[in-house]
């Protein structure tokens, strides 16, 4: 009766006279008010539930470590003999391999770092580059299929910095970005033609994915993941990279 | 009780729909604004384009933004004035008549199965989840529910008499629901773009 009355509309049809002493026991406000106390309590519960599983996720994901292992220096999986080499060290003593998405932003706040180390320890280090790019952006596949076509002619580092200096203009958009990429392409003077073919052959988005398999069974999960000699480096930086190399190169 | 007392879901409609309109209202005003500053230059950023998953700016320039032929918002500047001037005129105690509660009903189901139908393109056509647009998502739910739940609570929607005891029982989880269904939204969109999200962390 008391159940039935919270929700009866007030002054509405009232088709059965109802007995004073029911009427009474609705007067007092208790019986609402345990009602809207279920309902806040299974309210306070999920929403106590849903960051509790949003924490385990989180938890669960790792958030905090990379995921990726320590392996061989000459884990083959680092470098392949069609790896891209930005620089090779005729002593081969060091190696560093880059997993990177040419629309990852923490890879773009990296470029002018990873430039530096390549200007200061050229020919003294080998830096490989390996395409890794990320489902949730959407350009990162067709800008290292890109880059890969541009391989194909020999301008692999020229598209490589390209891409990178000009991340901000083409990056985070959820249009195809093909166009832009292209006009790379021209800028670098490439053989158009060859690049289109290219571009839209199967063999190189392949390519792209054999990189990005390499990552995957290596562990890597977020970008860029830096290894040297096949030792993951911990929030990658020009001060922490350097302190690596030199410790490796002594 | 006397017949000018509102029923107790009205009380709660009533804030729903001044809150909610008021809010969507912002957010209308804000993504119209927006719009015309991206009509007078293409190249512009819009303040709330925050990464590629997060972004007015595409979200805006896509053919579901203007899905009756002219920008979404201005649906919203308009409808979002009405609801949060009906919820003030509920605040004051009064008790409107069954064919203005159920003219409310219709305007909030278009609402919301246009939010729904919008939030379907977001996540699976378009990729990309515009805040502002969210905000509109996240407001019209509630104001469909409250609505709803006060218009089938207080006869003004007829209700079967098998189904009125489960749409009392439903009415008293009210909030309960409004979170489910919100959570329901929130585990969508953080499937879709898990992907994504991971990168973040």
């Amino acid at each position: 009766m008391a159940k039935k009355k919270n929700t009866r509309p007030a002054g509405g049809k009232k088709t059965r006279p109802r007995p004073p002493a029911a009427k009474a026991a609705v007067a007092a406000p208790q019986p609402r008010r345990r009602g809207m106390s279920t309902n806040l309590k299974m309210t306070i519960g999920l929403i106590a539930a849903a960051i509790i599983a949003i924490g385990v996720t989180v938890v669960l994901s790792n958030s905090g470590e990379s995921t990726a292992a320590s392996t061989s220096p000459t884990d083959e999986r680092l470098v392949r003999p069609d790896s891209h080499k930005l620089s090779t060290a005729a002593d081969g003593k060091v190696t560093l391999v880059e997993f990177l998405d040419f629309e990852c932003e923490s890879c773009g706040a990296l470029y002018p770092d990873m430039e530096r180390l390549r200007a200061e320890y050229d020919g003294r280090i080998t830096f490989v580059v390996r395409y890794f790019p990320l489902p949730g952006h959407k350009n990162g596949e067709p800008a290292a299929r890109a880059v890969e076509a541009a391989a194909a002619q020999g301008k692999f580092a020229e598209m490589y910095r390209k891409m990178f200096e000009t991340q901000s203009a083409w990056g985070e958009k959820s249009e195809p970005q093909d166009g832009v990429f292209r006009g790379f392409a021209g800028e670098l003077g490439l053989d158009l033609a060859a690049y289109d073919a290219a571009f839209a052959d199967p063999a190189t988005a392949a390519r792209v994915q054999k990189d990005q398999d390499d990552g995957i069974s290596l562990g890597v999960d977020r970008t860029p993941t830096i290894y040297l000699n096949g030792e993951p480096v911990e929030r990658p930086g020009y001060e922490s990279l350097k302190e690596s190399i030199d410790k490796a190169l002594a | 009780m006397s017949a000018a007392r509102q029923a107790p879901l009205t009380r709660a409609l009533a804030w729903v729909l001044t809150a909610g309109g008021a809010i969507g209202l912002v957010a209308a005003f804000v993504l119209t604004v927006e719009k015309i500053a991206l009509l007078k230059d293409p190249g512009y950023r819009p303040s709330c384009s925050i990464n590629p998953i997060l972004s007015c700016g595409s979200v805006m320039k896509t053919p579901q933004a203007e899905a009756f032929g002219f920008p979404n918002p201005l649906i919203g500047v308009a409808g979002f004035a009405v609801v949060a001037a009906i919820g003030v005129v509920l605040l004051t105690g009064a008790r409107l008549p069954r064919w203005f509660m159920l003219g409310l009903q219709v305007g909030a189901t278009f609402g919301v199965v246009f939010v729904h139908w919008l939030i379907f393109q977001s996540l699976y056509r378009i990729g990309a989840l515009c805040p502002y647009c969210m905000v509109v998502w996240a407001v019209t739910i509630p104001v469909f529910w409250y609505t709803t739940l006060a218009n089938l609570t207080s006869g003004d929607l007829p209700v079967p008499r098998p189904w009125r005891r489960a749409v009392e029982g439903v009415a008293r989880f009210h909030s309960a629901v409004l979170v489910a269904w919100y959570l329901l939204i929130i585990v969508l969109i953080g499937e879709e773009f898990w992907s994504y999200w991971r990168t973040l962390l």
